[in-house]
């Protein structure tokens, strides 16, 4: 009983002295300032790993920084691999404010729960300070960048978005260019159908991404409010009559001209209809151009066969996504680094790197297409000139300007609009409804 | 008494057809998703997307070439092992003591206590994401294996300890009061007696956790951040992002990740099933 009961104490304090030590050794993961070299680490999770398009850039970025301040700075990647798991992992670093220095906010409209929480540093002053940073930023830049005046985050690339469309399909229903109008696009919807060509892919899961850039579009043309609500971050009303028209059209998109798939489909699916050759039109971004000729996932030759369009109406996408945003760290000194990390990978080297290796198109109008993108990307050279010299209206995506918390709803409702369970209204009443929970 | 298939009944013969189409009915069912994702791992991406339930026009090893150069799965495969078997020997040691105790003495709010460890197990995932991090930070222990092999020895208690009481509980009494008797003490009775007795409870205590814990995803997420800590499960998220995709390298991945599973409890299974019902009829 005895040997039993000192068992029992050596056990007891052994548990104690391990919690206790453990919890006196805090373990700083975001960054680490001041080593035996006095070389400040900068630990910078990102997605852009695996099969992420960008993944190569930053990878190159990544080196180039160190090579530049060699001594000085190092950034040590950290793979998140996934967009959602990214965003999961930095929202549990948000709640606990343990944040590290550079996180990257595109396309997870990231800037809005750091600035609410007061973690963002302000970069006002920094790109003020620095004419060649500050001559990067547009005025659309600026204001996706910026809350309240002032500055938060930094972008390196921009979005231009029209859609894809297959000319040998085209050219078997009968088409001999895109329509200009909507109603010249559902005719050639009709010429396709007929012709026994599915004309549309299309989508409902992942926030329907594609089918939000068609829907985006038709909010974009129907009027000038239609142009303001998709120029507005954060709308809360989507009852509004070019969402409720837009809405009717994807409705009879769904029920009419996009292949079965695409009702509980994701993007991958949209995607393959396309480049299989089952539909004749896709909307996306040029970050897809290099698929095309991809023989893994694309017939050989399937890239000459591609054209691209804006959007009837002349419409298009063209905004710079969110960029990056500089946290505020214990050590001032690793915030230094965190800002002249950003200020590296934003520069307008930067941004051409990007665009001549992946065909990714600039954040900065004043970073031209070069002679080596154009010839390794044509398709996207031909469709930043047609952007430029057609596009006559112009706004971020719907996805980018709503609140997070309505992503999934569009997920859940857009199968619902597409049976006929919902109709335009009822969705737009759902968007509204879930849109007033951020009040 | 077996009867030849020669000397059965017309209505016999039927029955035995019968039954043996079901058997291969239960079999295809069980073995489909496994097949599928084996010959998945051999198609293109537009295979894959345009007709999954297609053979591959060719055979060859090109998505799990790409699925080894893209994501360092074997790196994140031993990491697995470490992780999963520490885990698993961790819960069974200190769960069958946890588990011994509450099947065999009566201390003041020892209901209680059980009652509450087992409600953990109706937490929600998601709820312990922040206060497991901000623990596990606080003890010096993000990316480290170590960390995860405590976070996941504490997330498989619930279902070790429900096991292993019961376990316990089966055992007859007579058994342990002989040992006493013989002049075995309590961690000899413990050891010796009572833990080969319930070697069927450990075993599936053992399996479950072995499962859970080489499945388990967002911890391994949240709590690590380079490759010396990190867990298989991760590695299949290299493979698909918003915008790009290689369903063929996931496949060969999915592949690699799920064998060791399908083995261990193909292994096991008999111990898992006979155990799950061990503590169900009373002595």
């Amino acid at each position: 009983m005895k040997t039993k009961r000192i068992l029992s104490l050596l056990m007891a304090g052994a548990l104690l002295t391990g919690a206790l030590t453990g919890c006196g050794s805090k373990k700083d993961d975001s960054a680490q300032s001041g080593d035996s070299s006095g070389v400040i680490t900068i630990n910078y999770p990102t997605a852009q790993c695996g099969t992420n398009t960008s993944a190569p850039v930053c990878d190159e970025l990544i080196k180039e920084f160190n090579e530049k301040y060699a001594g000085k700075y190092e950034i040590k990647k950290e793979d998140v691999p996934g967009d959602q798991n990214y965003i999961d992992k930095i929202k549990v670093q948000l709640g606990t404010g343990d944040l590290p220095p550079v996180i990257y906010g595109g396309g997870y409209n990231l800037l809005d729960m750091v600035v609410a929480k007061d973690l963002a540093v302000d970069l006002t002053d920094a790109v003020n300070s620095d004419a060649d940073w500050k001559a990067l930023y547009s005025d659309t830049a600026l204001a996706t960048n910026s809350r309240d005046g002032k500055i938060y985050a930094s972008s390196m690339e921009g979005q231009v978005i029209g859609y894809f469309y297959n000319k040998d399909l085209f050219k078997q229903a009968g088409i001999t260019e895109p329509a200009k109008t909507w109603d010249e696009f559902f005719q050639q919807c009709d010429k396709l159908k007929a012709a026994g060509i599915t004309p549309l892919s299309m989508d409902t899961a992942d926030s329907a991404w594609v089918t939000q850039l068609w829907m985006g579009a038709m909010v974009g043309t129907e009027s000038d409010a239609g142009l303001e609500f998709m120029n507005t971050m954060n709308p809360t009303d989507y009852n509004t009559p070019e969402m409720i028209a837009a809405a009717e059209k994807i409705q009879k998109m769904y029920q009419n001209y996009t292949t079965q798939d695409a009702i509980g489909g994701k993007y991958e699916n949209a995607a393959n209809n396309f480049l299989s050759g089952q539909t004749a039109m896709l909307a996306n971004g040029p970050w897809m151009i290099g698929d095309f000729s991809d023989t893994s996932m694309a017939e050989e030759g399937f890239a000459d066969k591609v054209g691209v369009a804006l959007f009837p109406g002349n419409f298009v996408y063209d905004a710079p996504i969110q960029g990056y945003i500089v946290t505020k760290q214990d050590d001032p000194k690793v915030e230094e680094a965190a800002i002249e990390m950003v200020k590296f990978f934003t520069s307008a080297e930067a941004q051409q790197t990007a665009m001549e290796m992946q065909g990714m198109v600039p954040a900065s109008n004043t970073v031209e297409l070069t002679d080596t993108a154009k010839d390794k990307y044509p398709l996207l050279a031909e469709f930043l000139d047609l952007a430029t010299t057609e596009g006559e209206k112009r706004s971020d995506t719907l996805q980018a300007t709503m609140y997070s918390n309505l992503l999934d709803v569009m997920s859940q409702q857009l199968p619902l609009l597409a049976s006929g369970e919902l109709d335009a209204k009822g969705f737009c009443q759902t968007l509204t409804d879930a849109a007033a929970k951020n009040q | 008494m077996k009867t030849s298939f020669g000397a059965m009944t017309g209505r016999e013969r039927l029955c035995f057809v019968l039954k043996y189409l079901f058997m291969a009915l239960c079999v295809v069912v069980a073995l489909f998703p496994i097949i599928w994702v084996i010959l998945s791992s051999f198609k293109t991406n537009a295979e894959i997307l345009s007709n999954g339930i297609s053979l591959p026009t060719h055979f060859g090893f090109d998505g799990y070439k790409s699925a080894l150069d893209m994501a360092p799965i074997f790196k994140f495969f031993g990491n697995s092992v470490i992780v999963t078997c520490c885990a698993t020997v961790l819960n069974v040691l200190v769960f069958a003591m946890a588990g011994y105790a509450f099947a065999r003495f009566r201390f003041p709010c020892d209901k209680l206590l059980y009652m509450l460890l087992s409600l953990s197990l109706v937490i929600p995932m998601t709820a312990l994401l922040q206060p497991v991090y901000s623990v596990v930070n606080n003890l010096g222990l993000y990316d480290t294996k170590a960390g995860l092999i405590l976070v996941n020895t504490a997330l498989n208690m619930p279902m070790s300890l429900l096991i292993l009481r019961g376990a316990f509980q089966s055992i007859p009494k007579a058994i342990e009061e002989a040992a006493y008797i013989d002049g075995a003490g309590f961690l000899r009775t413990f050891f010796q007696i009572m833990m080969p007795c319930a070697k069927g409870g450990l075993t599936s205590a053992a399996v479950l956790c072995f499962l859970n814990t080489w499945n388990e995803f967002t911890f391994s997420l949240i709590l690590t951040s380079s490759e010396s800590a990190r867990t298989l499960p991760l590695s299949l998220s290299y493979f698909t992002s918003q915008f790009s995709f290689n369903y063929t390298a996931l496949f060969a991945a999915v592949t690699i990740a799920v064998i060791p599973s399908i083995i261990v409890f193909a292994i096991f299974q008999e111990q898992v099933v006979s155990s799950l019902t061990a503590g169900s009829v009373k002595e």
